[in-house]
């Protein structure tokens, strides 16, 4: 019987630690993981930068609006609709770990990351139809 | 010997609380996107700003808002570093940057919310 010795066991490389990240098996749960923590630290990101942008109530009414004018223009637009579905992911699968955390959740935990996705995905483009109905009918000729 | 293998300080109820901050915050984002987002003018002009600001009720959950949404947000940055195995110092010192910055901003909040008069503002017809 071959002798089993600590450096024959194959264990994490730290050097290659986004390899060895890489390479494993990503099921379900593994991918709400990563999408769920990138959308916080988005939202944790956006949540400095909006404390900061509302700063200028501080400073009355032309400071405030000349600021928010600029938060009205496409690329803030494009933004704030992409912020929604980090915000949409996170609360729908927020909820579908606290029922597998708290309820019979982990039965169902593969129905209910699907069911995030879809119920997020239909949100996002409602909101966007929503945000840019002007210039979407406008494309139509209507 | 089942003293030293109790929960209690291990992050146990930093995981409750997460869950449930995390729940609270999900009904206070509903609310805010209807209020904030139905008409681009009620999240971007002064007066209807102001108008809102007039209410305690409202101003009370906003503050509730803000003080939830930093703590889950820097409790739950607080999470993803201790999934690694980092030195003491290292903890210390990123737990001090999240604490400071956390209350930093949560002050600057309150403080911009305090700062808000009452009243209502005479919109242009």
């Amino acid at each position: 019987m071959p002798e089993i010795t600590p450096d024959k066991i194959k264990t994490f490389d730290q050097k290659e630690w986004i390899k060895e990240n890489l390479s494993y098996h990503k099921d379900t749960g593994s991918w709400a993981w990563i999408f769920h923590r990138l959308s916080g630290i988005a939202l944790i990101a956006y949540l400095f930068l909006h404390v900061y942008s509302l700063s200028t109530l501080t400073h009355g009414k032309e400071a405030f609006e000349t600021k928010m004018q600029a938060f009205l223009s496409p690329p803030f637009l494009i933004m704030e609709w992409v912020l929604f579905i980090f915000v949409l992911f996170h609360s729908l699968n927020g909820v579908r770990i606290v029922l597998v955390d708290w309820a019979d959740g982990a039965r169902y935990h593969k129905q209910l990351y699907v069911f995030s996705w879809i119920v997020g995905l239909i949100l996002f483009f409602v909101m966007g139809f929503i945000m840019f109905s002007h210039e979407i009918l406008k494309f139509f000729g209507k | 010997m089942f003293r030293y293998q109790s929960s209690k300080n291990s992050g146990a109820k930093s995981w409750v609380w997460q869950r449930i901050t995390g729940l609270a915050l999900v009904v206070l984002m509903i609310g805010h996107y209807i209020l904030m987002h139905y008409h681009p003018d009620s999240g971007h002009t002064y007066e209807a700003v102001i108008k809102r600001m007039s209410f305690s009720w409202y101003r009370i959950i906003d503050l509730t808002f803000l003080t939830l949404g930093f703590y889950h947000g820097l409790n739950g940055i607080w999470g993803i570093f201790r999934d690694y195995n980092l030195k003491n110092w290292l903890k210390i010192s990123i737990i001090s940057v999240l604490v400071i910055g956390g209350i930093a901003f949560i002050t600057w909040g309150y403080s911009i919310i305090f700062s808000i008069p009452y009243g209502t503002v005479v919109s242009k017809p």
